[in-house]
Formats: structure tokens, C-alpha cells, sequence
């Protein structure tokens, strides 16, 4: 059988095509750790989830393993779970407060920022010859935040998290930061998938499948099928891969929304569901921003929900296995009652139990699992969903948006990224030769 | 258990008795929850939801590994996240959900077994009577894949006029990142 995509891509953005071998062949999987999770940056947890000096969070950058941790000076350090002797591990928890890392092996012990404060015999048995300053934990060089949410990046070149996210991958996160101050809700789900991590990350901006997918939670009454499979979308493309797919509200529709919120906060009622009408948060949300409701993506891995209050982080574990982890925010003013009704929509939509996301676990390790057979692998998969059929418009603030029906622009424009980033020699290579934000016809 | 030894006849026939009740009592606790297991594993979820008070809540909540000094903090606590924070009316729904239309992550079915082990009733107040146990619930999905999931549970069950009723199942696994793709099913 001819190979479709002819040419030495991965993907095909013109056909829509994208070879199926980046879903489980191991040496794609090995430059990926390099060259997408090795430069990229990646959400590391909330800042609300690391307030005193020493509390610490474990998460990984790729399968380098990393404690996120707040110092006695108050700053967040990121650093390599590796001892420099031996490279044990020298934190065993998930999360919890410390006042060092001290290496269960040999004893070998680390301060916050990683310098090696302590070695068993360093005077006896390394005559004092040591390098204290040299030895201590590897540190990741870039560590920052953006509206509390904490990322951090092992390439120094990198641009920063600001010019990183870009104003579509800010206005991605601003759909929980933008709400107020945010804390984490304790306890975070973590539950293994048989997937590669891209088919996780694609499915979030699939508003093709809920309705098959998931058509049993619309038929026991967990969602409306108009919620689950709504017909106006919006998708909005920005630099390095990050995009937000779902539903977005006509101007119509916004200010009939508007509206019901005047007349809610008249009636002396809560705003909240409609944060995003105050004037603040509209001018800061952006022309196009301000209607979206659909699903952002943080390139890589870092997905948001639509009403802002779970993230959800799919972590590589090698080519065909995948951690989800979800995180819950609520607003730090709620009421109880208010923070409650979050916490019971977070566990019945999402995570391992969650009513939606229990079927689709399925479907993703299948899919991974298509992707190995050797005569399967030579047809490409197909991302070509209203591929050519639609336009981009630019609004007065010059926010870009492609107002369709159900599409798959979201998703070809990651994989169209991803082949960038894994092809790109270096940092300064993928800011001088990535793709622009789409403006006329997609 | 204390067994009736000494040699005054009068006390040990008070003690007989006070055994014999008792033994009738985690009698009739483990057949309520082998009844139950067995209607879970014969997937008869509409009939499982008829062994619940209206009032149950069903938590499983979430476990982290911590340090031996933070143990205390190893589980959520009730009110912040859990994998099943559940009343009557969510149950139903997870149960029209899996017998509706088309459930994927239950069609093919997965074939379940439930094992209930360990039982000790640890409070009779009123008609309440709160039974800890150890469980492992056993699932086989299509031809390769299986999840096991071990832990204790601490459930509520009650006396009611139509017989022992389910009031509160509390669920503590011992997994702290959960190694299957999903739990689409009852502990």
C-alpha cells in the first residue's frame, strides 16, 4: 500500500493526515521527552498547593521526575528527584512539608534549593575533597508563574512562560485564574490509561464524539445532548500549539447573556457563573475571549474544563501509557455550599469515576493499540474535519477565532506544531521557523 | 471474642447467650453483604440500589503516599476531592448511566467478582450496625485486560422495616494513583 503522506512528515496539514506511528514507536516517543517535554514548559502544580516553606509537590517534566518545592526565602524551586551519588530518588512522597531531601541510600542530604548541605564521612572517607557546590541536586533552570499556576522549563533559551503561553495559551488559563483568587481543593486524581498522551490531549478539543462516547450519560440525564454536542464552536489557534476548541457564544448570544447577569446581580444573586461580564474581565479576556467556552489546551499536556475549575495534566509514561492527573480549584471566597457543588460536578464528570470520562479511556488505549500493527500503520489518521471550509476572523483587538460547526482544526493544528517542535534543532530554531497564528482562510 | 470458661453455670449461660446473639448478628451482616456482592456481580444494579437508604453516602476518597511522620494525611478528608463523593440520587444515575443505552466502559461487560473478607461489626447503635471489612473487587475486561483493587471498607448498614439496608459505605483503597483506566464500577 502507498504511504498517503508521501513525503518525510508526520503530518499533513493540507490533506489533513497524520501518520499513525507517533502514537506508539518508542524512538518518536524518546525525541519527544527531548525535544517537546525537554524544552517546553510544564505545568508544575498551584502555588495555593505549596504556601509554607518547605511544603513540596511531586510531578515530572517528561520521565525526569521533579519535587516542586517552596524554600525558606519563599521561592519555588524546581529540582531533579536524583541524587547525585547514586541517583536514588531522595524524596519518596507524593507531597508533604520537609525541612531537606535526605537520600535514604548513603545519607547524602539537600536543602531546599538542592545545594547538598550534608555527606556521611565527607571528612573521612572523601578527605574533604568534595565539591560541595558541585554535588547538590540538579536544579530546573526556569521556574515561573502565571496567574498561581506554576511551570517550569529545562531549556535556557526558552522564551519566557509569559511569551510561551502567548495570549491564547494566557487566555487558556485565565479561564480559572480570571475568575479571582483560586485555591487548590485537597487530593488530586491520578489513574493510569494503556495511551499515548496525544490521543488524550486531542480528545479534549473532539466535540465529535461526545455524543456516541458518551450518549449513555446523555440518556441517564448527566448531561443535555445541547451541552454535550453543542452546534456553534470556536476555536481559537495560537503560537507553539496551544488552542482552545468548543463552544463560543454568538454576540448575540453573549449579550444575552450579559444580560441575564445584569439582572441576576440586581436581584442581589451571585455572579459568579458570569465572571466573565464584569468589565475587567472582559477587557482582559479579549473580543474573541470573552465568547469562548470551549476546552484550552496548554502545549503540551495541561487541559482546562470548560467552567474553570479542574485542570487535567497527562503525563508520559512511555509510548503507550499515560497518567491523567486532575486538579480542583474553587474560588478562596466560596461558601461552603458553593465549594461543595464544584467538588461533587468535578467527581461525577471527571477523573477514573467521573461518568464522562470513564468511557473514554477505552477508546484511547484502542486507538494506541491501532497504532502498532505494521499494515494498520500505513494509513494515516484522518484530522481533516472541516479542514479548507472555514475562515479565520480577526477581531478589533486582533484576537484570531474560526466560528464553525464541529471541526478538527484544534487538533490538526497540535499535531502541525508538535512535527515544529520535534523537528526544530533548538529554541531560537522553533521561534524563527514555527507556524503564525492562522489569519485567512483554514 | 471472650469465650465463656469460667465455671459458675449461670454466667456462662450469659455468656452462651451473648455469643449466640452475636454470632447470629455478623451471621446476618455477612449474608446481607455476600447477598449484596453477589447481586453486584451478577450485575443486577437496579436491585443493588434497592439495598440502599435513601440517605447513603458512598465515598471513596483519595490516597497519597506520604512520609511515616505524615501519615495522618494520607487520605482525603470528607469534603475535599475523592474519586466517589455519592448520595441516592448520584448512585441512580450511575446505574441508569450503565444500564442505558450505550455504556462503552460496560459494553462488553466487564465480568466482576467481589470478595468480602475480614468482617467485624465494630458498633451496634439502634438499628445501625457499622461492619469494617477488607474487600478485593476483581474485574476482567475483553480477553487481556484485568484491574484489582484492594482495600478496607467501613460500611453502615441498617435495620429497616424491608429488611438491612446499605446507610454509608466508606471506601479506602490502597492504590494512590489508581493503575486502571477507569472505575465504572461499584466497590
Amino acid at each position: 500500500m502507498a504511504k498517503l503522506i508521501t513525503s518525510d512528515h508526520w503530518v499533513d496539514v493540507r490533506q489533513g493526515l497524520v501518520e499513525r506511528e507517533i502514537f506508539s514507536d518508542r524512538a518518536v516517543y524518546e525525541l519527544e521527552l527531548q525535544k517537546i517535554f525537554g524544552r517546553a514548559w510544564n505545568f508544575m502544580c498551584h502555588e495555593s498547593q505549596i504556601t509554607k516553606p518547605g511544603d513540596y509537590f511531586m510531578n515530572a517534566i517528561g520521565e525526569e521526575q521533579v519535587i516542586v518545592v517552596r524554600g525558606r526565602d519563599e521561592a519555588i524551586n524546581v529540582l531533579l528527584n536524583s541524587c547525585p551519588h547514586r541517583g536514588n530518588s531522595v524524596c519518596r512522597a507524593e507531597q508533604g512539608n520537609t525541612r531537606s531531601f535526605f537520600c535514604s541510600y548513603h545519607g547524602w542530604n539537600f536543602a531546599l534549593d538542592g545545594r547538598l548541605i550534608a555527606v556521611p564521612g565527607s571528612d573521612k572517607y572523601y578527605g574533604d575533597q568534595l565539591d560541595f557546590d558541585e554535588w547538590g541536586l540538579t536544579r530546573v533552570p526556569r521556574v515561573e508563574s502565571y496567574g498561581g499556576f506554576v511551570f517550569a522549563c529545562l531549556d535556557n533559551d526558552a522564551p519566557s512562560l509569559h511569551d510561551f503561553l502567548g495570549w491564547v495559551g494566557r487566555l487558556g488559563i485565565d479561564q480559572i485564574a480570571g475568575k479571582g483568587e483560586m485555591v487548590i481543593v485537597d487530593g488530586i486524581q491520578k489513574n493510569r490509561i494503556h495511551c499515548n498522551w496525544k490521543l488524550a490531549v486531542d480528545n479534549l478539543f473532539d466535540w465529535y464524539h461526545p455524543k456516541v462516547s458518551h450518549q449513555s450519560a446523555i440518556q441517564a440525564g448527566v448531561l443535555t445532548e445541547e451541552a454535550l454536542f453543542p452546534m456553534d464552536q470556536m476555536v481559537l489557534l495560537g503560537e507553539y500549539g496551544h488552542a482552545i476548541g468548543g463552544p463560543g457564544l454568538s454576540p448575540a448570544r453573549l449579550a444575552e447573556s450579559e444580560e441575564k447577569h445584569r439582572q441576576l446581580v440586581a436581584e442581589g444573586g451571585t455572579s459568579r457563573r458570569h465572571w466573565r461580564s464584569n468589565p475587567a474581565s472582559r477587557e482582559a479576556l479579549g473580543s474573541a475571549g470573552v465568547r469562548s467556552r470551549g476546552h484550552p489546551n496548554i502545549f503540551p499536556n495541561v487541559w482546562i474544563t470548560q467552567d474553570g475549575s479542574q485542570l487535567c495534566l497527562r503525563l508520559p509514561k512511555g509510548p503507550v501509557e499515560t497518567e491523567i492527573w486532575w486538579f480542583t480549584l474553587v474560588e478562596k471566597s466560596m461558601t461552603e455550599d458553593e465549594r461543595r457543588r464544584v467538588i461533587q460536578a468535578a467527581t461525577h464528570f471527571f477523573g477514573p469515576a467521573g461518568l464522562l470520562e470513564q468511557d473514554d479511556g477505552e477508546n484511547w488505549s484502542h486507538s494506541t493499540r491501532g497504532s502498532i500493527g505494521r499494515v494498520a500503520r500505513r494509513k494515516p489518521l484522518n484530522y481533516s474535519m472541516r479542514s479548507g471550509l472555514d475562515e479565520v476572523t480577526v477581531g478589533p483587538d486582533g484576537q484570531k477565532s474560526i466560528e464553525t460547526v464541529v471541526n478538527e482544526h484544534a487538533q490538526l493544528w497540535t499535531y502541525r506544531c508538535w512535527e515544529e517542535w520535534m523537528t526544530a534543532e533548538s529554541w531560537p530554531d522553533l521561534i524563527a521557523h514555527h507556524s503564525p497564528e492562522p489569519t485567512d482562510a483554514i | 471474642m471472650d469465650m465463656p470458661t469460667s465455671g459458675n453455670i449461670g454466667q456462662d449461660r450469659q455468656d452462651l447467650a451473648d455469643l449466640s446473639h452475636r454470632a447470629r448478628l455478623q451471621f446476618e451482616v455477612e449474608q446481607f453483604l455476600y447477598a449484596e456482592a453477589a447481586i453486584l456481580d451478577e450485575r443486577r444494579y437496579e436491585d443493588w440500589l434497592t439495598l440502599l437508604t435513601s440517605d447513603i453516602h458512598y465515598w471513596v476518597p483519595i490516597r497519597r503516599t506520604t512520609t511515616a511522620r505524615e501519615v495522618a494525611d494520607e487520605f482525603t478528608r470528607p469534603g475535599d476531592m475523592a474519586f466517589f463523593d455519592d448520595n441516592f440520587d448520584t448512585l441512580t444515575t450511575r446505574v441508569a448511566k450503565t444500564i442505558r443505552g450505550t455504556p462503552w466502559a460496560e459494553d462488553p461487560p466487564s465480568r466482576t467478582r467481589h470478595f468480602v473478607t475480614n468482617v467485624r461489626i465494630t458498633q451496634v447503635e439502634g438499628d445501625e450496625i457499622d461492619v469494617a471489612l477488607n474487600f478485593c473487587l476483581y474485574r476482567s475486561r475483553l480477553n487481556s485486560e484485568e484491574d484489582r483493587w484492594v482495600g478496607r471498607r467501613e460500611d453502615r448498614v441498617r435495620r429497616t422495616e424491608d429488611g438491612l439496608k446499605l446507610a454509608r459505605r466508606h471506601v479506602f483503597l490502597d492504590q494512590t494513583v489508581i493503575l486502571s483506566q477507569n472505575m465504572s464500577n461499584i466497590f
